[in-house]
């Protein structure tokens, strides 16, 4: 009987520290017939812009008295859909998808509208199909396309011809796609101040980017002219720099153009410290509070479209006192 | 094995529990017994259904993982093998028009030959099962992310979709595929012949056993039941991915040894494989459903395999299992 004993004893133990740190059903007002419960299931918190938009949604759900499920799939598709099937069984009122990619997620979403559950992706849409759902995204387009004409301006000011290089995405993902676009547009047509020599493949993997970073530069020293489709590639990309003896300051002699996407603590610091010229911020609190907004719009029947753009907002060297308290990475920065 | 027999006599009730063939069984259902209460939605039928076609292709894949590990080898290419044989599928029956059931054996066949391309590096240049299944996952999931450039393959035949989407069909596989396995282990000389490669394979050699063969063989089935799998998962989630299943192979080598697979070979059966699985599926879906953070799950279920490896050791030492 001992051992059973010991389990039983375990199991006490774990149930206690099992009380779910999201789900505040206790904190739902006395009034309520029901509190709501939304599941939140993500694909990955192993980047900071992630763990940044979950405690986003966890505020934003605590703010309004409803209870959270949370699940995360590290990256496992088949996982993420037992997990929102789970979340199904359980009679949630809402489900928060960071999906995988844009079409794995078609039958968590269809899962979903069978049960009558409003499902919401927060920034990745799904591909297009016969499902129904919202997806609250980043303007990748126009925010990178924004950030690189900032940057361009930058570049007018110093005479001569640049040499740009450009860190791209995993391109199975809609968000890096997106992004390259963005950069895309914003130098057609400024053909006569920038010669773009490098597009670096980086698969949202740091040891690429390095290694795609160093080549470049290898094989162009002259490159003065950087743009990185997320901040979180930057410790690479300033790794390579810094090794080539290229990561210099605004104003110093040879500082190279840096511009990025995401607004992350490290994109923070560079800007503060002087050496990152801009960034294209995600506004995660606005995605969160738009997430959920839409969900319980969608339960009530209300007409929401399929996609709600996050506009985001560049921050640069000239108004950086003025935004970084909308910036997430600066934020992070602050807490303990 | 016959020295130890007093051991066992003498050892309390609660040791013979832990150690026996049916712990891991017993473990699942203390497990869901315990947290049923504490857990809503635990045994209602659509989470037992959800759960159900969840572990399917894990037991498929760890199926082919305990042929080879009673061999006393490890294949970690089964992952990979699940990615390239659901793109290289995919691709046939959208880009190649082809129907599903071209689509399916091509899967099929691609498992097969990576099975015996492993197999055969193993066996005929005596190289360890680890670096050879090492290098292979690698080769052959960067082969998937190339052959795709990274996008998913959508829009599959509606005929081959059924095969992962329907719970009878993806169960009828699964049951097929352990009761030919289940016979060929227990009721053949291949069986055997098996057990004995993996016992002590320069003994089985001097006894007549082909242990190359077998060797090959155990790599060649591990391939085809990663393949099988990946038609199911491939049909579960409507696309073909390059990055299928990757995250699993903590998920089946762990399942696999707490059923009771012996990491040291010439132990092992299908049903010890059959509790090893829900287990693992068990614990994962409890821990989710108790709104545990993903970190502690990962570290929950990290004990669970450390534990379960610490009684194989045990068992070993003692010698209370039998294959």
């Amino acid at each position: 009987m001992k051992p059973i004993l010991s389990l039983l004893s375990l199991a006490c133990v774990l149930v206690g520290c099992g009380k779910p740190a999201g789900s505040s059903t206790e904190a739902a007002p006395s009034t309520s017939p029901r509190p709501l419960t939304v599941g939140v299931a993500f694909e990955t918190l192993q980047t900071e812009y992630w763990v940044a938009g979950f405690e986003a949604i966890k505020a934003e759900l605590k703010k309004r008295n409803i209870a959270m499920l949370e699940a995360v799939s590290d990256s496992d598709a088949s996982r993420q859909l037992q997990q929102i099937k789970t979340f199904i069984s359980r009679g949630v009122d809402g489900i928060v998808l960071v999906p995988k990619d844009a079409k794995t997620c078609i039958p968590m979403i269809r899962a979903a509208n069978e049960a009558k559950i409003p499902i919401v992706l927060f920034n990745r849409p799904s591909a297009p199909s016969d499902t129904q759902s919202t997806a609250v995204v980043a303007d990748n387009r126009q925010l990178t396309r924004d950030t690189v004409t900032y940057m361009l301006e930058q570049a007018k000011k110093i005479p001569g011809k640049h040499k740009a290089m450009v860190v791209l995405g995993d391109l199975g993902d809609i968000n890096a796609i997106g992004r390259r676009d963005g950069f895309e547009d914003a130098v057609k047509g400024n053909e006569s101040i920038i010669d773009v020599v490098a597009r670096v493949p980086s698969e949202w993997n740091q040891e690429k980017t390095q290694a795609g970073v160093a080549n470049a530069l290898q094989a162009n020293p002259d490159i003065d002219f950087i743009f990185t489709s997320s901040d979180f590639l930057f410790p690479s990309i300033t790794s390579a720099l810094k090794a080539a003896d290229r990561y210099k300051r605004i104003g110093e002699p040879g500082h190279v153009i840096l511009g990025g996407f995401d607004g992350d603590a490290t994109a923070y610091r560079m800007l503060t410290d002087g050496y990152l010229d801009a960034t294209g911020v995600q506004d995660v609190y606005f995605e969160a509070e738009a997430s959920i907004q839409a969900l319980l719009d969608r339960r009530e029947g209300k007409a929401v479209g399929d996609l709600i753009l996050d506009s985001g907002f560049v921050i640069h060297q000239g108004n950086l006192k003025e935004m970084a308290a909308r910036m997430w990475g600066a934020n992070i920065k602050k807490s303990p | 094995m016959t020295p130890a027999a007093p051991e066992i006599s003498r050892a309390p009730r609660w040791l013979h529990l832990l150690l026996s063939d049916y712990f891991s069984l017993i473990l699942t259902v203390l497990l869901v017994a315990i947290f049923a209460p504490f857990t809503p939605g635990l045994l209602s039928r659509a989470n037992l259904l959800n759960i159900f076609s969840y572990l399917l292709p894990l037991l498929i894949v760890a199926i082919g993982l305990t042929l080879v590990m009673i061999t006393g080898g490890i294949d970690l290419s089964v992952t990979a093998i699940v990615a390239v044989a659901s793109v290289v599928g995919g691709s046939l029956m959208t880009a190649g028009h082809q129907p599903a059931f071209i689509g399916v054996a091509t899967m099929l066949l691609v498992g097969l030959l990576i099975g015996a391309a492993n197999g055969a590096m193993i066996t005929a240049l005596h190289l360890p099962a680890f670096i050879v299944t090492l290098a292979s996952m690698m080769f052959v999931s960067g082969f998937a992310v190339w052959f795709t450039q990274s996008r998913n393959i959508d829009q599959l035949p509606p005929a081959f979709l059924q095969i992962g989407q329907t719970l009878l069909i993806s169960t009828a596989v699964t049951a097929t595929l352990a009761l030919v396995v289940r016979f060929l282990l227990q009721k053949t000389v291949y069986g055997r012949w098996l057990y004995a490669t993996g016992q002590n394979p320069v003994t089985a050699r001097v006894s007549g056993v082909p242990v190359r063969s077998m060797t090959f063989a155990a790599y060649v089935a591990s391939g085809f039941c990663a393949a099988l799998a990946s038609v199911i998962m491939t049909g579960r989630l409507e696309t073909a991915s390059p990055v299928l299943g990757r995250e699993m192979l903590l998920d089946v080598i762990g399942a696999t040894v707490i059923g009771g697979i012996s990491l040291f070979g010439g132990k092992g059966k299908i049903a010890w494989t059959f509790f090893g699985v829900p287990f693992l599926v068990a614990l994962d879906n409890v821990l989710n459903l108790l709104n545990l953070s993903q970190f502690a799950i990962t570290i929950t279920k990290g004990s669970g395999i450390l534990l379960a490896a610490t009684l194989d050791a045990l068992r070993t030492r003692f010698g209370f299992r039998q294959s």
